[in-house]
């Protein structure tokens, strides 16, 4: 096992790729559910929206957020050509990434405790 | 043997594997006098002739130019040859030796190269020239060459396929030695068949394999960029047409001056 | 077109939808239900754009697994198999997903 940035970087992205189309899928039988009316998407939503789940969604968020911060750093290296200096970006990109999911995340737990 | 050592002990810490009597690779612990100048290649000659002389290794050199003798140290891939042993040992002293990664063992520290060579074989690594080669020589501009990157330094080490965790996925990639080696000769402006290069490189094995993980360049000795030839090779292989017939044009002015600026 | 290209274009692509749709279901957070939702649904403009972000998010989820399962060599050898389950899959998906959103209807 060769263990570098490069390598953690590469992991994390491909598994927050796999996780997002895990997702992807559930995400929408729940919304499908609409197709059977306006009740069924209901309850539907309201069991995926316990304090538990609100949990869950910040760890997506944090999913999606590294894997389009680090996907966006793949393509700027495919464009630029820049590979000087990979190791900074990789660790802008967890800073930026951590900013966005702070930020994203707050207000989605004040959201679950106050209700 | 017993004249007590005025040197401090380094720790070498081998995998050691016997095909013929070992189920799975193991560790062993050696001491080394740690005497000035020593690189840790010279260290696993120390234990092979003073205290085990099954340890097996490759090298030929010891000047960081034959490139027999890459091997993970502490977790990275390096010449042997070319690593000072007190730069490597950690703060009990200690230094961590395995054969390159990725690559099926066959003894100890020497690994199975194979997939490797055939990759290499499979880019053509070799120039082919114009069908009309100029009566006296080539002539490539001061631009040209730089253009190369320097990618002809290369000394076939394998530090940098070994350290892709893509190789260490599929041995169907080409891999960023032998795309280096393509880089070099599509890039190079005496080669005649830039197009059909590209042409082989253009696949899902080729330069769309790459995810961009950046290992090799951290792994090479001699400091060449495999990524960056292959972020160049996928641009190219986009316009492949008009890189050719650049070239056609191009080599009909092999032998003339470069013109100055 | 590449798979390789396929998966950048979508990329593009999803930093705008994605953000939007993030965005549009979180902020400020509401306790989603159908009557929420409806009030941006109401609008065709909005389901013009959920089924062109559903169409990305397909090609870059599938194209994606896709790349995931053949980098690994004993998976190789079913590389078009496992490209006719994708266009199998997101087919049936994009079907399925846009019909759920045409029918995101306010009541009559
Ligand atoms: C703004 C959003 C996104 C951006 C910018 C983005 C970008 C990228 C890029 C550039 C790659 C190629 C990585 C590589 O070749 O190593 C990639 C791979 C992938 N993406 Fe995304 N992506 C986004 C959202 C998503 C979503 C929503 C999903 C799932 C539904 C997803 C699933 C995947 C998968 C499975 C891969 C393959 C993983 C791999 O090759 O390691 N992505 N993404
Ligand atoms: C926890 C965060 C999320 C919430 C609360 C959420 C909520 C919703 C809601 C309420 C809809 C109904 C349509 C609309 O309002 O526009 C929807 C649709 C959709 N969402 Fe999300 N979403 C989330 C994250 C995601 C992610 C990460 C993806 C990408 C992988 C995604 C992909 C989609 C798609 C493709 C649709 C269209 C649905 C369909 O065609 O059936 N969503 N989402
Ligand atoms: S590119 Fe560098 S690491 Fe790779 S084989 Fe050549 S010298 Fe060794
Ligand atoms: S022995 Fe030749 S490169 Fe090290």
């Amino acid at each position: 096992m060769y263990t570098s940035s490069g390598f953690i970087s590469f992991a994390l992205r491909r598994l927050t790729g796999v996780a997002l189309v895990v997702y992807l899928f559930m995400h929408l039988w729940v919304i499908g559910s609409v197709n059977a009316g306006p009740e069924a998407f209901d309850a539907r939503l309201a069991f995926v929206q316990q304090p538990l789940f609100k949990l869950l969604e910040v760890a997506l968020l944090a999913a999606v957020v590294y894997h389009a911060v680090d996907g966006i750093r793949i393509m700027v290296v495919h464009y630029t050509g820049i590979t000087e200096y990979r190791k900074s970006m990789f660790y802008a990109v967890l800073a930026v990434s951590t900013l966005l999911v702070i930020a994203g995340g707050v207000p989605i737990i004040r959201f679950m405790l106050e209700g | 043997m017993s004249n007590p050592s005025t040197h401090p002990t380094a720790t070498v810490r081998i995998q050691r594997f016997n095909p013929e009597t070992d189920a799975k690779p193991h560790m062993q612990e050696f001491q080394v006098e740690l005497k000035p100048g020593v690189t840790v290649l010279d260290a696993l000659h120390e234990i092979k002739t003073h205290q085990d002389g099954s340890l097996t290794f490759r090298r030929s050199c010891r000047h960081a130019i034959c490139g027999s003798c890459a091997m993970h140290v502490n977790g990275k891939n390096e010449l042997v040859c070319n690593a000072p042993l007190k730069d490597r040992l950690d703060r009990n002293g200690r230094i961590t030796i395995r054969p390159l990664p990725y690559l099926p063992i066959i003894k100890d520290l020497v690994v199975d190269r194979s997939s490797f060579w055939e990759q290499y074989l499979r880019v053509k690594p070799w120039l082919m020239p114009p069908a009309d080669t100029p009566e006296k020589e080539f002539r490539m501009s001061p631009e040209e060459v730089a253009a190369l990157n320097s990618a002809e330094t290369c000394i076939m080490c394998g530090a940098c396929y070994s350290s892709c965790q893509i190789v260490g996925l599929t041995k169907e990639y080409i891999g960023p030695h032998a795309l280096l080696k393509a880089f070099l000769r599509v890039m190079d402006p005496r080669d005649a068949i830039p197009g059909a290069r590209l042409a082989d490189l253009d696949g899902a094995d080729g330069v769309y394999r790459c995810r961009t993980i950046f290992n090799c360049i951290d792994a090479c000795p001699k400091n060449l960029n495999p990524t960056l030839a292959i972020e160049t090779l996928r641009k190219l292989a986009q316009k492949r047409e008009a890189f050719e017939q650049a070239r056609i044009e191009r080599q009909k002015h092999l032998d003339e001056p470069i013109p100055a600026r | 077109m590449r798979v390789f290209q396929m998966q950048r274009i979508s990329a593009i692509a999803l930093v705008v939808f994605l953000t939007i749709h993030m965005i549009v279901v979180h902020y400020p957070p509401f306790h989603i239900d159908f009557d929420q939702i409806i009030i941006r649904m109401a609008d065709p403009l909005w389901k013009a754009i959920d089924i062109v972000f559903l169409f990305f998010v397909l090609v870059h989820a599938l194209a994606g697994a896709w790349v995931v399962l053949t980098d690994v060599q004993r998976f190789s050898r079913l590389k078009r198999a496992f490209a006719g389950a994708a266009i199998v899959i997101g087919l049936i998906a994009f079907y399925y997903g846009t019909k759920t959103i045409l029918a995101f209807q306010p009541p009559v």
